[in-house]
This record gives structure tokens, C-alpha cells and sequence, in this order.
């Protein structure tokens, strides 16, 4: 017994050494060039930081006071929010929406899906320099169809009111064939058998659709839901290239005050704060948006 | 597990072989904005710019063009890790930020005194930061912001092509008149095209002449690196804001659907802008050869007043942990000397900074820099209070607030004057 | 094919639906298309001019002049290639480790791997480009690379993929004397390699078109991958002409949406298989 113990030990004890030798890489990488930098930054924030001088004065949560009361900021996060609230439910739903009809068979339906998906894998800053040109109020394509229908013309980029929405149709256009083929493979995930039996039973399309088919594609909208809403916190390439935050801060949004903050008032305590700021909203609604989730769970 | 390990040290050696020369003591960098930004930075793409400088002292000098809207980002990070350019070609607005992180090297006293006593009196307020201290060289062709016109407009309109608007009143006036419409009633061209989307100091800089006109002022005290306090939220300030808000609503003679003014003024989407002139004298040209363009003064509150409008200027500065300082400093005075400032003007048609150089052709004979030399008396540059940019991002973001109707005028300059109040006391720790 | 009048009616109205939208899916790149080869005056035409009145190619060739794009597909390509190769390699043994294995501090190691996600890089940037500039990685490849030698997707999909490997095929090749290392080099890696196909296809989008992290560590103009090299190519004024502006668009985009048709059956399967963006 005691020569088989010793293998099964050596054996057991290669292994853990294996494990951390795997591991290893990713760990010692990640740590260096994300976690480091990122615990670094956490620090910052209860700090007043002159990186210059390399005087760091410990102000405790002055930072995080000084960010409930700043204007700039408090625009910068309601924008964002705004932002997160449409663009994460609208996506969703345009998304499921053309899934359902791409679910159906029709002629050339392959090129189709090809072509919605297409925006995918374009770089968002020149598919959003290719937008900053149709937006031009003067010369753009939008505002020269609305002429040509007799429409108003809109300042798109140029107005508090609209610039807003103008980045939000951007990013809809954007992401929508992403939402649209996640939904299908959900879809055709969903065994023929029980819609099947639905409609035996005799119920609608409607009903079908209500009843069965969207409780069991809750795995994928809680997907789609919280991953959207994680990448809609962190929007900035499109604004940084459409709008830079204007005009008059209308899409200020708290990634690019923060950028702001740090590289142009070098105020890295504050914009240290304001990632903290981030990250535990991003966190908090990720986490409220998984709890949530788990009570749609039906499996089958 | 060895093969492994070496396997993958042989990858990633070759990883960590930087990319750039290391041969730090023979060559120097210059770092500058690359593409349209500002007409004094264009010569830097020219390879034969430093030719003779290389020639002369064997030291390598490599430009690089830096991306506009990262570089002030840029050169801070660069700094906080001491491996930043060794000559910086910034904008003027960005030094007190700068000063303010204790990064530049300051011009030796000597050379100052002697430069402050030869150039003429705008490079003087320039490069003066207050009794005799330089902090960099300005650009030659430096720039002054002036009233340009389209001269066909006003004739179409009525107009006397040569005679611009002198006060406020014939300005709205003058707008008004040059204003067209479609059938639809939307504006196709504006008469004055204005500033107010993208970074709050460009829109305070296109806005300087109206707010100093009307007797307001950024900062109480234009020389001072600390203290002071916000001097706009004032019946000036109002009223330099009211007056383009008049212009929108009541007179309807602008817009803000228009782009940049610049641009509008050579697509001829405006017939008149305010703005440095140096960018419609380069631009035109090749953009707009058609053009016949007109320079004068901007316009002033009230007859009898005098015009103010905004002196600016790249500068070009060393950086306290630049790692060839020695050498950077030579190169600097070689640009800035006298024949150099001479040669350089000529060829790139800026105007040139030294007194005497203004006694020579081309400059003394050329009908474009006599007018701006005209405009010079009038400039004034912005404050060298170490809070500018939050004074600046106040003040800008109030005027844009206003214009869009996110802000009433009052509540907006009164926001603003507290924000850069805070932003003065916050540099002045 | 249909089993009455109103499926076929249906069907077309759904046709109709599906080729609208379309149709305003590729309007942008088709207008950026048109616009980079039409003469400068149709651009500001009203009515549009869908066909362009000639086809000129003056605004490629301004563009192709103006920065180095031969150089950027050139460090686009090395940073992809070098980032995806690098991920691949340990994502797969640290997948491996991750779904094999018991060790202590896993569970750990596994959500601080994941927790990585939710920092953007923006947040990171600044300490990041310090700490690189202190070693004398800014503006080389290994700075680029710094953040992008492994992915914390590749790792969590591969132990997803590998965790559906009986164990036994495991216990055979050891019993058989393979090595760890060769374990997974020559059993594991081969049985999942439709997943390591899908997550290099990824990691290569994402790669390709990153932009902050570039635009922040290169300086050089010799060193920019594609999208800071487009970016530099717009300035926020209006001061650049729409017709080189969309070239850049063109020259930028292009490849990429080439590529794309070519293999978008399997892209769209590997996206919406795994879920992710990229």
C-alpha cells in the first residue's frame, strides 16, 4: 500500500504543480498589466494626486465628494444612465424581433443576415467617421433624404438636444445584428416539441410566442441584457469620434469625463474616483440584473 | 516543461527589442500636432526644415505629429514617466496647465531680455509671462483672431465690400442682411458664423473678442500665476453673450447647424467669422480659390471704443525631464534667431516676429501681413493664471450651454464665474 | 413549398420587412463607397447622386498619400497575429488547468481572471503608461501588446469547451505516459478546436479594431495600427474634405468587410455560439 500511496500523492502533487505552472502566464500577465494598474488607480482615488511632483496627499473621500457635486459629472452620469436605459432594451428588442423573422424561411435569408451583421466587424471609429459624415447638417446624407421628402432638417451632432440621440441610433445600428444572431441561436435552441405542442393545444402565434417561447429564451435575454448593459457603461470610442461630449456636454459620458479629467486637468484622484464610481455601478446593476434573471430561469 | 519555458522566451525576446533608435545623445525630438490644426506646424512635416541645423551640429532632429486631441494626454503621461519629447510645440492655452505641474524648463534670463527687446511688441505680450519670464518661444506667424468677410456676399447684399462692420449694431445689422433661406425657410448660409460645438476653450477663443470688447475678462489680473478671480459674470459678459444669442433667436442670422466657422467661411456657408486669420489666408487658396476675402479688426460695443481680440500662439517649449535639454535649447535658438526667423517666415508667408525683420521685403510690401499688423495693437492673450483651463473650460462651457438653451444666460455666467473661481484657488494650492 | 396563398403572403411581407431594414443596415457603407469615389462637386449635390456621375479614384490615391496605410494594415496585422497567438497558447493551458484540475486558490484565480472585464482600459491607462515607459515599452509592440497577451474570454470559453472532455481520454493518455504539457498540446487542443478556431476569430476582430489603448501608447506614426491611424485622419473641425475622409473610411473598413464576406457564415456561428462581441 504505502509504495501506491506515495504515487497517488506524487501524482496528486504533480498536478497542483501543473495547475499553478498553467495558470501561471495569464496570471503573472493579467496581474502586471490589468490588475496592477487597476488597484493602482483604485488607490488614487482616496488621493490627491500631483504625478509630476510625485506628491500624493491622502484626502479620503473628498473625491467623491467633490463628484456628487460637480456639474460636469452629474451630467456625465445621468447621460450615461440614459444611454444604458435605451440603447440596452431597444437592441434587445430590435434584436429578438428581427431574430423571430429570420427564425421563418424566406429566400435569401443567408445574405440577409450577413448584411445586418455586417456593422459587427468594422471598427466603431471608422464606422462612426462614416456617420460623423452623414450627420453633417449641411452636406450629410440624413439631412439631404429629409429634404428630399420635404421634411425638416435636423442638427443631428450639432444640437444639445439631438446629439444624444444621434449617438444612440449610431450605436443601435451598431450593435443590432449582434443582438439579432445571439437571439437566433437562442431560438434554435428551442426544441421544435414544445411549440409544437403548443399549437396542438391550440394557441395562437401570439400566444405561442408569449407563453413559451420568451420564458425560454430568458437565459438569453438576461445574457444579452447584462452583457449590453456592461458595454453601454463603458461607451466612449463613438463619442470621443462623433461629439468629443458636446455640445454643451449633452453626451458627456462618464468614461470620457473621466479620460478628461486624468489626461487634460491631470486630476487623477478625481478621475480615479469617478472609475470607482463606474465600476461599482456597473457592478451593482450586473449583479441586480443576474438575481433578477435567475427567477425567469425555466429549464428544460 | 524546459522546451516550453524556452520556447517561449524565444518568442518574446524579440517582443521586448524597442522599435525606436536608442541613440538618445545625437537626436533630439520635437513633438508637434499633426494634420490642419494650426498653420505654424506645418513646416515641421517638411524633411529639409532642420537640414541645415543637422548639418551644422550632427544632431539628428526627428518631428513627430502627434494626434491632436490625444496630445495633451500625451505629453503628461510622457512626463510622468520622463521619457516625454525634448521640444514641445503646444498651444499657448495649455502652458499655464503645464506651469501649473511644474513641467517646463524657463528660458534662460539672458536670452530673454535680449529677445523681449528685439521683437515686436505683440511677440513681446506673448512671450512675456509677467516681469521678463519666458517659458518658450512663440511660433512666427502667430495668431490673431480678425473679422474676415466674403467681399461677393456683401456686394451681392448691398454692401460695401471694403467697409466691415465697425460696431456691434452694424454687425447684427450687417448679419441680418446677408442671411439667406431656402423655400423651406431653413438658413443655406448665415452671416455670422459661430463657434460652439466641440471643446469649450476653442469656443472661448472665437468668442474673446466680444467678451473683452464689452469689458469683461477671464481672470481680474492677466499676469498673475496665482490668485485672482473670474471677471466675467458682469453687465460685459452678459452682454458679449446676449449679443450672438440676439443673433440666433431675435435676428435669426446665425445658426447653430453650421460647423465650424473656418470651414463655413471657405464652403461659403457664411459670409462672415471671426477667427485666426492666419487660417484663411493658408486655407483659401487651395480651398476656396475663388474667394475674395476681407481682414479687418473685429467689431467694437460702442462707437469711440477700442477693438480687442485675442492674441495666440503655439510655443514652442522644453520640458524639465526631457532628456536632452542641452541640446534642445541649442536647436531653439537656432530657429529663433534673427536670419532664421527671417528665412522661415519667407518661405512658410507667416509674419515674422523680430523688429528689424518687418523692414524687409517681402513683409514691409506685402499687403496681407501690413493688414495684420495693423490688427497686432488690438491682441491681447489670454491670462497666465495656473487654473486657465478650468477657468476657460467654465466659461466656454457656459457660453455653449446658453447658445443651445440648455442654461438661462444669468445662471450660466454665474455657474461659470464659481467654477473658475474654484479652479483659480485649486491651482493656487 | 408554401401551404397557401396567405403563408405566401406572409412570407413576402416578412421579405419586404427583412430587406428594408437591409436596405438601412448598408446605406452608410454603401454612401461612404460612393462618396470616396465620386468627384468632389456630387458630393454636395442635391438631389443625391446614388451612381456617381464618374468614377474617380483621386480621392484614394490623395488619401493613400497622405499617412503610410501599408505600414498600419502592416502593425495591425503583427499586433493581431502576435495577441491572438499569445491568448490562444496560454488561454488553452490555463483553460485546461481551470477545468481539470483541483487546486487551491482556484475558484479565486478564476474570478479575478474574469473581474478583468469590468475595468475599461480607460481606468487603467494612466498607471499602465507609466509603468510601461518606466521598462522602455511605450511606442514599440510589446506596449500595444502589454494588455492583450491573453484574454480572459479565451479562458473562460475554452474551460467551458474542455470541461466537456471525458476524463477518461485524460486518464488513458496519462496512464499511457504522455506528459501534461503534451496532454494538452496533442489531445485537448485538437478535440476543441473548433472553439480555439472561434475564439482566435474573435480575439482578432477585437484586436484588429481596437482603438484607446493604441491611440494612448503609440506615438510614432511608423507604429499605428488601422483604426488611430483612420482616427488622426478626421480632426473634430470640418476641416478635412469628405471625399479623402470617406477613402480613409474606405481603406480602413474594407479588408476587413472583405474578409468578412468571405467567411461570414463562420463568424456569425462562432459569435452567436459563444455569445460575445469580440
Amino acid at each position: 500500500m504505502p509504495a501506491i500511496r506515495r504515487l497517488i500523492l506524487r501524482l496528486h502533487a504533480r498536478h497542483v504543480w501543473h495547475a499553478y505552472l498553467f495558470v501561471a502566464p495569464i496570471i503573472i500577465l493579467f496581474g502586471a498589466f490589468r490588475v496592477a494598474p487597476s488597484v493602482q488607480t483604485l488607490l488614487y482615488s482616496v488621493y490627491r494626486v500631483e504625478l509630476l511632483r510625485g506628491r500624493f496627499t491622502f484626502i479620503g473621500l473628498e473625491n467623491f465628494r467633490e463628484l456628487l457635486v460637480d456639474r460636469a459629472f452629474q451630467q456625465a452620469a445621468w447621460n450615461t444612465l440614459v444611454y444604458v436605459l435605451v440603447i440596452v432594451p431597444v437592441s434587445a428588442a430590435l434584436g429578438l424581433l428581427l431574430a423571430v423573422l429570420f427564425d421563418t424561411r424566406f429566400p435569401l435569408r443567408e445574405l440577409f443576415k450577413a448584411l445586418y451583421f455586417a456593422p459587427m466587424v468594422t471598427s466603431t471609429v471608422a464606422a462612426a467617421v462614416v456617420w460623423w459624415w452623414l450627420y453633417n447638417p449641411q452636406f450629410g446624407l440624413f439631412n439631404v433624404l429629409l429634404r428630399l421628402v420635404g421634411l425638416p432638417i435636423q442638427p443631428w451632432l450639432m444640437s444639445s438636444r439631438t446629439a444624444l440621440l444621434s449617438i444612440l441610433l449610431f450605436s443601435v445600428w451598431k450593435g443590432i445584428g449582434y443582438n439579432m444572431v445571439v437571439y437566433l441561436a437562442g431560438l434554435q435552441a428551442i426544441p421544435e416539441s414544445f411549440v409544437e405542442a403548443a399549437r396542438i393545444d391550440g394557441a395562437g402565434g401570439f400566444q405561442r410566442f408569449w407563453r413559451i417561447t420568451l420564458p425560454l429564451l430568458a437565459p438569453t435575454t438576461a445574457f444579452l441584457l447584462i452583457y449590453n448593459s456592461i458595454q453601454a457603461f463603458q461607451v466612449f470610442d463613438q463619442v470621443f469620434v462623433l461629439t468629443s461630449g458636446g455640445p454643451a456636454g449633452s453626451t458627456n459620458v462618464i468614461v470620457l469625463d473621466l479620460y478628461r479629467q486624468a489626461f487634460e486637468r491631470y486630476n487623477f484622484g478625481y478621475a480615479a474616483a469617478e472609475a470607482m464610481f463606474l465600476f461599482l455601478l456597473t457592478l451593482g446593476v450586473t449583479v441586480l440584473q443576474y438575481v433578477y434573471s435567475k427567477r425567469f430561469e425555466v429549464s428544460y | 516543461m524546459q522546451r516550453r519555458t524556452v520556447l517561449k522566451l524565444a518568442l518574446t525576446a524579440p517582443l521586448l527589442a524597442s522599435r525606436r533608435a536608442w541613440s538618445q545623445s545625437k537626436a533630439i525630438t520635437l513633438w508637434y500636432p499633426a494634420g490642419d490644426i494650426t498653420a505654424g506646424a506645418a513646416h515641421f512635416s517638411d524633411k529639409s526644415f532642420f537640414a541645415p541645423y543637422e548639418a551644422k551640429t550632427g544632431v539628428k532632429v526627428e518631428a513627430v505629429g502627434l494626434d491632436y486631441d490625444t496630445m495633451q494626454q500625451k505629453i503628461f503621461a510622457a512626463a510622468a514617466a520622463k521619457n516625454v519629447g525634448d521640444i514641445l510645440f503646444v498651444d499657448g492655452s495649455w502652458v499655464p496647465g503645464f506651469l501649473k505641474e511644474d513641467m517646463l524648463d524657463a528660458v534662460p534670463d539672458a536670452r530673454s531680455k535680449a529677445w523681449l527687446d528685439a521683437v515686436s511688441p505683440e511677440i513681446r505680450t506673448l512671450s512675456d509671462y509677467g516681469k521678463g519670464r519666458m517659458w518658450g518661444y512663440p511660433q512666427y506667424g502667430i495668431d490673431i483672431y480678425g473679422l474676415t468677410w466674403n467681399k461677393d456676399h456683401f456686394k451681392e447684399a448691398g454692401l460695401d465690400p471694403e467697409k466691415p462692420p465697425r460696431t456691434w449694431d452694424e454687425f447684427r445689422d450687417y448679419a441680418k442682411k446677408l442671411t439667406k433661406r431656402d423655400a423651406q425657410g431653413n438658413i443655406t448660409r448665415v452671416g455670422y458664423a459661430i463657434r460652439h460645438v466641440g471643446h469649450p476653450h476653442g469656443i472661448v477663443h472665437k468668442h474673446f473678442w466680444a467678451l473683452y470688447g464689452a469689458g469683461a475678462s477671464l481672470v481680474d489680473d492677466p499676469l498673475a500665476l496665482r490668485g485672482g478671480k473670474a471677471n466675467f459674470n458682469n453687465d460685459g459678459g452678459r452682454a458679449a453673450v446676449k449679443l450672438v444669442l440676439d443673433m440666433l433667436d431675435v435676428d435669426k442670422s446665425t445658426s447653430l447647424n453650421f460647423p465650424d466657422p473656418r470651414a463655413a467661411l471657405l464652403k461659403g456657408l457664411a459670409s462672415m467669422q471671426i477667427s485666426e486669420t492666419v487660417s484663411i489666408h493658408e486655407r483659401a487658396p487651395k480651398e476656396a480659390p475663388e474667394l475674395k476675402w476681407g481682414l479687418s479688426a473685429t467689431p467694437v460695443r460702442k462707437a469711440g471704443d477700442k477693438p480687442i481680440t485675442l492674441l495666440g500662439s503655439w510655443m514652442y517649449a522644453v520640458p524639465k525631464m526631457a532628456k536632452n535639454r542641452e541640446a534642445a535649447w541649442q536647436l531653439l535658438e537656432w530657429i529663433n534667431t534673427p536670419e532664421q526667423d527671417f528665412e522661415m517666415c519667407k518661405k512658410y508667408a507667416a509674419t515674422p516676429r523680430y523688429k528689424v525683420n518687418w523692414e524687409r521685403d517681402p513683409f514691409k510690401s506685402n499687403a496681407y501681413d501690413q493688414a495684420l499688423k495693423q490688427i497686432y495693437p488690438y491682441g491681447k492673450p489670454l491670462p497666465v493664471n495656473l487654473g486657465l483651463n478650468g477657468v476657460m473650460d467654465a466659461v466656454g462651457g457656459a457660453i455653449q450651454k446658453t447658445w443651445h438653451h440648455e442654461a438661462k444666460l444669468e445662471e450660466a455666467l454665474a455657474e461659470a464665474e464659481r467654477a473658475a473661481n474654484k479652479a483659480i484657488a485649486d491651482a493656487a494650492k | 413549398m408554401w401551404a397557401s396563398p396567405l403563408r405566401a403572403l406572409g412570407t413576402v411581407a416578412i421579405l419586404v420587412v427583412v430587406a428594408g431594414g437591409a436596405v438601412l443596415m448598408i446605406l452608410p457603407f454603401y454612401w461612404m463607397l460612393v462618396t470616396a469615389l465620386s468627384p468632389a462637386t456630387d458630393v454636395m449635390a442635391f438631389p443625391p447622386k446614388w451612381i456617381p456621375s464618374r468614377v474617380t479614384l483621386e480621392h484614394l490615391w490623395y488619401a493613400l498619400q497622405k499617412a503610410p496605410w501599408h505600414l498600419y494594415y502592416w502593425n495591425s496585422l503583427v499586433v493581431a497575429v502576435v495577441s491572438v497567438g499569445f491568448s490562444l497558447l496560454f488561454g488553452l493551458f490555463a483553460g485546461y488547468a481551470f477545468a481539470v484540475y483541483r487546486f487551491p486558490l482556484q475558484n479565486v484565480l478564476f474570478l479575478l481572471i474574469l473581474s478583468t472585464l469590468m475595468v475599461p482600459v480607460q481606468v487603467t491607462s494612466v498607471a499602465l503608461y507609466i509603468q510601461l515607459s518606466r521598462i522602455g515599452w511605450v511606442d514599440t509592440y510589446a506596449g500595444i501588446l502589454a494588455p492583450n497577451f491573453a484574454s480572459a474570454f479565451g479562458v473562460f470559453l475554452l474551460r467551458q469547451a474542455i470541461r466537456q472532455i471525458p476524463q477518461e481520454l485524460i486518464e488513458a493518455a496519462r496512464i499511457d505516459g504522455a506528459g501534461e504539457t503534451r496532454i494538452v498540446l496533442t489531445l485537448i487542443a485538437p478535440l476543441v478546436r473548433t472553439m480555439l478556431a472561434t475564439v482566435a476569430m474573435i480575439l482578432f476582430l477585437g484586436s484588429w479594431n481596437d482603438f484607446l489603448w493604441p491611440v494612448i501608447v503609440i506615438n510614432s506614426a511608423n507604429l499605428r495600427t488601422l483604426p488611430v491611424g483612420m482616427a488622426l485622419f478626421k480632426d473634430p473641425y470640418g476641416n478635412i474634405n469628405y471625399g479623402p475622409l470617406m477613402a480613409a473610411a474606405v481603406i480602413s473598413t474594407g479588408p476587413m468587410l472583405i474578409a468578412y464576406a468571405v467567411s461570414q457564415k463562420f463568424m456569425i456561428r462562432g459569435i452567436a455560439t459563444t455569445g460575445l462581441k469580440g
